[in-house]
């Protein structure tokens, strides 16, 4: 071989040939990696759960989920198959983030597993897996339970005028302030007037393009009194709350009452940089309470509910899991007793007192064991029940990506408010006509 | 070469029979592998070609309708597969001539003699072992406002930058990606660009410092043409990537601040939205891409290539 010339992989049509084929190969295995994975299945006439099959039954029960962060859904499988004596359940963890559980939950549905009896499904998931005939009806459950759960909680299990979980816990936004520097909220006016006073007193939230954006602004038009969908499932974003809201959050930012920054943070970002001191107010949810705790802000911060619009009343959106169950599940009867188990008022005391998550029975906000370990939650309860769903569609994905992704161009400086707002409706509009 | 030596010595007529019983037996040994690669690779093409050209619907599971075409026209003709398309290639090239120039810098130091060489070449790849992911999230620190570690030392010493919220800008946010890719793959090059640099040999140095030639002259006129084939390898290796761009925007910016590729744009419709036509039809179409730009680099360059070769002859 001819040392002075070097070896080259591409001198000859051979290895032309073999570049092409890896080429193919690599956007093969990009493409495989890609491929979605519809099995072809019938839509099904949804059965429903019967509430009085509970106390009947034996068997084994399986939940699965996400990845058991706080210990809450083992615990309460724990817990319930120690009361119950004849049930025993289980929690699988099946994803270790909420998009992963989504992704895994799907490709059981789809394929009819018959692996998991319960999902512990995020809010906003309900009305699409019960568009899909996937889980059985839980209107006479929720109905009979109905004394113990909190109203707009239960609100995020509906679709169709019909129940297709129960809530398990819940979840919704708190402003956290600083006492010594800013005064508690009463509204978003107030709270942003404030923030721009001195530079210590800026407000902090969740604005970076994802899902955490779409709850932050919703926050605020839920509150103006504006709205996505009407209950008719008509678009009503196209109105002079959302302008508002938009001109109020834009101009927020230009006028630093929101630091700029805020464009790049989601939830952990936020509270690390409100952590540093440097702000006054911050938007998050209830388990940063615990975290600011132990950093030296602990004496001067103060938890409040989200404030009201300026002549409006407070609201928010719910967070949360539901317990849905699996239309292919065996032991139903188990299920439903697993339910009935994990809504007692009893049980959803130490949904907050060991794993501080926010309990969907409204007598266990007052109860002095819960208010001991979970002081905020008068303010937390206030916000709960002030909060709506998010807009409630089998397409709730592409809604969302609506609004965020216009939401983010007014913030960022790309769009004008009147542009983004047309374009919100367009884009809604659109993802409710591919269902 | 052995089988040049053999071939010679056998007549001509017989060679082709046995040529044949060879090659009969050379595909009954591949054929294991080629049943393999088609299962592994052209299966799933093909049914991810199957369905892009079906619309699945959101409403009930699994039912689809054929639509042909439909959902490539309407991806060509939606505004945000060509800005993905524009912001993906504005990317590639971006970090793609970065590389190659770092790439053979770095390259041409490595080649140099000196104390503790091995370990340098293995410490400079380490960059390129950490997961992509994970060197994402550690840039995102890095230029987290307020409290990161660039736009501090930027701020204290007074620089432009220091009070820019990068990844929530126009063009910063791009600048940001484009780094962190740089900082990855540079290494890759690197080390391709470096096999191509110990192939030359050093007479041919030799002859050109007698020849008077200067250091630049023999940099432009010995290295960078031998040199050539090594880069272009790793130019299409690279580009083949930067085209395919997904966990690097996916984790500093959601897409936002015009960086969305086109990976990103069909994750959204498969995985989030699950309109699997759609987002099949724009794996498809990123599929063709990059295969169009990897055909077009062996064509030109390779030919290129060829044309080097002859005149060294």
């Amino acid at each position: 071989m001819d040392l002075n010339r070097p070896a080259s992989p591409l001198q000859n049509k051979a290895a032309k040939r073999t570049a092409l084929a890896a080429t193919a190969i690599a956007a093969a295995l990009l493409l495989s990696a890609c491929g979605g994975g519809a099995a072809p299945q019938g839509a099904e006439q949804a059965a429903a759960a019967d509430p009085a099959s509970g106390a009947n039954a034996s068997g084994a029960v399986n939940i699965c989920g996400v990845k058991d962060a706080s210990g809450i859904y083992k615990g309460t499988a724990e817990a319930f198959t120690m009361a119950n004596g004849k049930v025993t359940a289980k929690y699988t963890e099946i994803g270790a983030t909420t998009d992963e559980a989504r992704t895994q939950i799907v490709q059981r549905l789809e394929g009819k597993s018959t692996e998991c009896d319960l999902f512990v499904t995020d809010v906003i998931w309900t009305s699409e897996f019960a568009s899909q005939g996937w889980l059985l009806d839980q209107t006479k459950l929720v109905e009979a339970n109905k004394d113990r759960l909190i109203p707009s909680t239960v609100e995020t299990t509906k679709y169709q005028d019909k129940y297709w979980g129960s809530p398990f816990f819940t979840n919704a936004g708190l402003i956290y302030y600083q006492k010594d520097k800013v005064a508690k909220p009463e509204s978003w006016q107030q709270l942003y007037a404030e923030a721009a006073k001195a530079p210590g007193n800026g407000y902090v939230y969740q604005g970076k393009q994802y899902e955490g954006l779409t709850v932050n602004f919703l926050e605020m038009l839920y509150s103006a009194g504006g709205e996505v969908l009407n209950d008719q499932g008509d678009v009503k974003i196209d109105s002079k709350e959302t302008r508002d809201v938009l001109n109020f959050m834009s101009d927020g930012l230009k006028n630093g009452s929101a630091d700029r920054a805020v464009l790049t943070y989601n939830e952990d970002p936020a509270r690390l940089a409100y952590e540093s001191g440097d702000f006054g107010y911050q938007r998050n949810w209830p388990h940063v309470y615990r975290l600011l705790n132990a950093t030296p802000l602990a004496s001067s911060f103060a938890v409040a509910p989200l404030p009201a619009w300026e002549g409006g009343k407070a609201s928010g959106v719910l967070g949360g899991w539901n317990l849905a169950i699996s239309a292919h599940s065996t032991n139903q009867a188990g299920a439903v007793a697993f339910i009935d188990f994990a809504t007692t008022p009893d049980w959803q005391k130490h949904v907050a007192m060991d794993y501080s998550q926010a309990p969907v029975n409204e007598a266990a906000y007052s109860d002095p064991a819960v208010l001991q370990k979970m002081p905020f939650a008068t303010e937390l309860l206030a916000s709960v029940k002030g909060a709506k769903p998010r807009p409630i569609s089998p397409v709730y994905p592409q809604i969302s990506q609506a609004i965020y992704k216009n939401v983010y161009a007014v913030l960022s400086g790309t769009a004008s408010t009147e542009d983004a707002v047309q374009k919100m409706a367009e884009e809604i509009t659109a993802a409710k006509a591919s269902f | 070469m052995v089988t040049k030596t053999i071939s010679p010595s056998r007549g001509p007529a017989k060679t082709s029979g046995r040529d044949r019983a060879e090659r009969k037996l050379a595909f009954r040994m591949t054929a294991p592998s080629l049943v393999i690669m088609a299962l592994v690779a052209a299966v799933p093409i093909g049914y991810a070609i199957w369905l892009s050209l079906n619309q699945y619907s959101v409403r009930t599971a699994g039912l689809s309708r054929f639509v042909g075409l439909e959902n490539y026209i309407n991806a060509l003709a939606s505004q945000e597969w060509w800005a993905a398309f524009g912001q993906t290639f504005l990317f590639a090239g971006l970090s793609v001539s970065l590389e190659l120039v770092l790439g053979t810098a770095m390259a041409l130091l490595l080649n140099l003699a000196f104390k503790g060489r091995a370990v340098l070449r293995t410490v400079v790849l380490l960059p390129y072992a950490i997961i992509t992911v994970v060197s994402a999230i550690t840039w995102q620190t890095m230029f987290q406002p307020n409290m990161g570690l660039v736009t501090n030392v930027l701020s204290t010493l007074g620089l432009p930058g220091g009070d820019v919220v990068w990844l929530g800008e126009h063009g910063y946010a791009m600048a940001v990606i484009v780094m962190a890719d740089v900082w990855k793959t540079t290494p890759f090059a690197a080390l391709i660009i470096l096999a191509g640099l110990q192939v030359i040999s050093a007479e041919t140095y030799e002859a050109a410092e007698l020849d008077g030639a200067s250091k630049w002259q023999t940099f432009v006129n010995i290295t960078l043409p031998l040199l050539r084939p090594a880069i272009v390898l790793a130019a299409i290796f690279r580009t083949m990537d930067a085209l395919r761009v997904f966990d690097l925007p996916f984790v500093l910016t959601r897409g936002a601040n015009g960086t969305e590729s086109m990976s990103m744009l069909a994750y959204t419709q498969l995985r989030e939205n699950r309109l699997v036509g759609e987002g099949s039809a724009l794996s498809i179409l990123t599929f063709l891409t990059v295969m169009v730009v990897s055909v077009i680099y062996v064509r030109f360059a390779g030919g290129n290539i060829r044309d080097v070769a002859k005149e060294e002859q």
